[in-house]
């Protein structure tokens, strides 16, 4: 075998390597994601909450506060919410909350239930009295926190796996690839 | 005003059969929605039934029923889907919605333990009573109610319900507050208890009250008045329907203050026993210079006649 031949081979177990290392990272930043979309909806739902208990303040509004505080997830959303909502001939708000927040967790790494629980939550109002009502989210509430936590928990753990197995995968293939 | 808030307060997927109201929204004076029975409007004096294809008829038969799940519906979208927001305007039975038009509903109700009312359960009836604001129709009036030096006179309206009272106050109001041939324009606080006068909607008032006019929005009128009165300094006070004795003494403290007043009471001479027992408290009250009657005849309003203090027509 020519020098160059173990270069050759050389450079390519390390890029092998690398990329399995970076998968790996890429892995572990998704998760990183996810737990930040599960904060943001966590702050969402006791936001929403604090609004309907002390503001008594409708859904539309309660998304213009949204657009302004929320964070940078879902702020375009939740101002895409209340402008068309507001709109001459609007559909209906059920609807457009469901397009709209299907749009921003397109892409979002969570769960088919998690990312259920926000897009459903209009479902949850139609109760007459606003403590009553703030109580009914928080069900909603109880499920962000529980989701978040864990995942929170889970994540050192989740990293230090997911970097092992990504190095682990990586040298078995440069070792058959060789 | 524009149709297309009539036909906006219906959720989208029943606007093609209400697509006729906007073409009418002069004329349309209510909708009613009675769950198993035909949706029927009063368009000009004359009630007709709505089909489904929103088409109007004479007659009800082969129209179809409105159901609950539709008034519920509606409801849902006219509190934009926080019916919780609006629990209190249920509990008194009405809401108003954006152009001031008012909904009021009926129902099942829930009571308290002591015997108020806490809430209305299925909702299965609703009546949407289209909000008209006619643009100077107190102008030929107001010399009567002016002192000639550019002073308002403390004026009370009295008519049986129906016949413009309200509508006469709002464009009084108006007047008063944007200025007139009679007097310059003064700072004019409404006690809107009911959201009749204003038709406010998330605070905003839809109709026009004037330039110099502040609104308190679904206040009892004796806590608003004095509200007004301590935090607005207003040079004339305004409020709608005047009904028992603590209302008349908030208006004694108001007139007290310097305020003048402009209000509303539903009543009218009633044969053989002269008038109501609360009109002739306001009457004998002497706080009114000017009393402003206001009857129906066919289907239009008209002044019947204004007083002065005395009793005398002027």
């Amino acid at each position: 075998m020519t020098g160059t031949a173990v270069a050759c081979k050389a450079a390519g177990a390390a890029c092998i390597l690398a990329g399995s290392i970076g998968l790996g990272i890429l892995r572990a930043a998704q998760e990183r994601r996810r737990i930040a979309y599960l904060r943001e909806i966590l702050l969402i739902v006791r936001r929403m909450q604090d609004e309907i208990v002390y503001g008594k303040h409708t859904l539309p509004e309660i998304c213009l506060i949204l657009a302004d505080c929320a964070g940078p997830l879902y702020r375009g959303c939740f101002r895409a919410i209340y402008d068309l909502a507001g709109q001459e001939g609007g559909v209906s708000l059920p609807c457009l909350w469901e397009e709209q927040i299907m749009l921003v967790q397109e892409d979002a790494p969570l769960s088919g239930e998690e990312k259920e629980f926000l897009l459903h939550l209009p479902n949850c109002l139609g109760l007459r009295e606003e403590k009553q009502q703030a109580k009914s989210i928080g069900r909603c509430e109880e499920y962000a926190f529980t989701s978040c936590r864990r995942a929170e928990e889970a994540y050192g753990n989740k990293k230090k796996v997911i970097f092992s197995v990504s190095v682990l995968a990586g040298l078995l293939l440069t070792v058959l690839l060789l | 005003m524009d149709g297309e808030d009539i036909v906006h307060m219906f959720p989208e997927r029943m606007r093609d059969r209400w697509m006729w109201a906007a073409a009418y929204a002069d004329t349309l004076q209510e909708i009613r929605l009675r769950v198993g029975k035909p949706a029927a409007a009063l368009v000009d004096g004359r009630e007709y039934f709505v089909g489904a294809d929103g088409r109007l008829a004479d007659m009800p038969s082969a129209l179809p029923a409105v159901t609950a799940q539709e008034t519920e519906e509606i409801l849902a979208h006219l509190c934009q889907y926080s019916v919780y927001a609006f629990a209190d305007e249920i509990r008194q039975g009405f809401l108003t919605i954006r152009g001031g038009h008012r909904v009021g509903m009926a129902g099942q109700v829930v009571l308290e333990d002591d015997g108020r009312v806490r809430n209305i359960k299925y909702v299965r009836y609703l009546n949407v009573r289209i909000a008209h604001e006619i643009i100077g129709v107190s102008d030929a009036f107001l010399p009567r109610l002016y002192d000639g030096a550019g002073g308002l006179y403390n004026t009370l309206l009295i008519s049986p319900p129906g016949c413009g009272k309200t509508t006469m106050l709002r464009d009084l109001i108006r007047n008063v507050s944007d200025g007139n041939v009679c007097g310059k324009g003064m700072n004019v606080a409404v006690v809107d208890e009911r959201s009749e006068i204003a038709g406010s909607y998330l605070g905003v008032a839809q109709n026009n009250v004037g330039i110099r006019t502040d609104v308190l929005d679904s206040c009892p009128k004796r806590e608003g008045m004095m509200m007004l009165i301590r935090s607005m300094s207003p040079q004339v006070l305004a409020v709608d329907e005047l009904g028992g004795e603590e209302d008349l003494r908030a208006l004694r403290a108001a007139s007290g203050c310097g305020c003048r007043l402009l209000a509303t009471v539903h009543g009218g001479p009633q044969e053989g026993s002269g008038y109501k027992n609360n009109m002739r408290d306001i009457i004998s009250s002497g706080l009114f210079e000017r009393y402003m009657l206001l009857r129906r005849v066919d289907r239009h309003c008209e002044v019947e006649g204004i007083y002065d203090g005395n009793g005398c027509r002027l």
